[in-house]
């Protein structure tokens, strides 16, 4: 089996980090999260922008914050005595990762049996060529 | 940037060459996909999982069946042309509504094939998003939550 260089799963593939995976989908778990990384992904936003409309205390939104932030779907910078929060293109990265590495796994096995199977196949009808 | 623009949800675009002919390499992947889809790591049951069905025919359905003889359903055909290829809605996990959508394609190759997997209809889920607020928590939900969140725990648990 061959890999071809015109998928671009193998990059991603490569950059894979399980660790991070599970920071990101524990993070985007939980509903208010992911509620607040939808409006953050909208556009930039103060804490107390987010919070406003949240059926959840102001500290328990930092909190939700600081989760996003540890999961890096988030980055906040400070002005004055407000912080906002932007987006991360690189939280998002790490899923796109784990679907391709979901197919490399499943497609792997795949190639396997494949080959197998058609050296069965030529092995019954006698045929000795190899195709390699 | 705006909920449609969050990146990197455009079709995940897999190939390979495998050393098979057209007609072996569509039946392996159709009707022997019990003997090498990995059921561990793959599936709604995990350890519980049992094997994998893919019903040879438009309308046929692909799932998964556990021990206790429960069934889950992943998918179904949506266009069946073998040995070129064939399509699939894919939903492991989730209801039929939260469906992507899954593309095998099958080509002659010097002596063996070329597989060509493509999964896409990400953007379902964003147009929902659109519509109702309800909707789009559901998409996420069910897109991020219970199908990966289960598996990444999974992978961790696994180191």
């Amino acid at each position: 089996m061959q890999r071809r260089p015109d998928g671009n799963g193998n990059r991603a593939s490569a950059r894979f980090d399980a660790a991070r995976a599970a920071d990101v989908f524990l993070a985007l778990s939980d509903p208010t999260r992911r509620s607040l990384f939808e409006r953050i992904c909208d556009q930039p936003r103060s804490v107390s922008v987010l919070a406003a409309g949240l059926p959840v205390s102001r500290p328990a939104v930092s909190q939700h914050l600081r989760n996003l932030e540890k999961a890096r779907l988030v980055t906040s910078t400070r002005h004055g005595t407000r912080r906002i929060y932007r987006a991360r293109a690189e939280g998002l990265e790490t899923l796109r990762a784990w679907v391709d590495r979901y197919w490399d796994v499943v497609l792997d096995r795949f190639a396997e049996a494949a080959e197998i199977a058609e050296r069965e196949a030529r092995a019954k009808s006698g045929d000795t060529t190899t195709t390699s | 940037m705006n909920t449609r623009t969050i990146p990197n949800l455009e079709p995940v675009l897999k190939s390979l060459h495998v050393q098979c002919s057209r007609p072996l390499a569509f039946e392996v992947f159709t009707a022997r996909i019990h003997e090498w889809w990995p059921l561990d790591t793959h599936s709604v049951g995990q350890t519980a999982a049992r094997s994998v069905v893919l019903e040879p025919a438009e309308g046929g359905r692909l799932y998964e069946r556990c021990d206790d003889g429960t069934e889950h359903l992943w998918g179904t055909v949506t266009h069946w042309d073998p040995p070129c290829g064939f399509d699939c809605t894919w939903h492991p996990g989730r209801a039929p509504e939260q469906a992507t959508r899954l593309k095998l394609r099958f080509d002659t190759e010097g002596r063996g094939t070329h597989v060509t997997l493509e999964h896409d209809g990400w953007e379902a889920l964003g147009e929902q998003a659109e519509e109702t607020r309800a909707g789009y928590d559901t998409g996420w939900e069910n897109v991020f939550g219970a199908q990966y969140r289960d598996a990444a725990a999974t992978m961790a648990a696994a180191g």
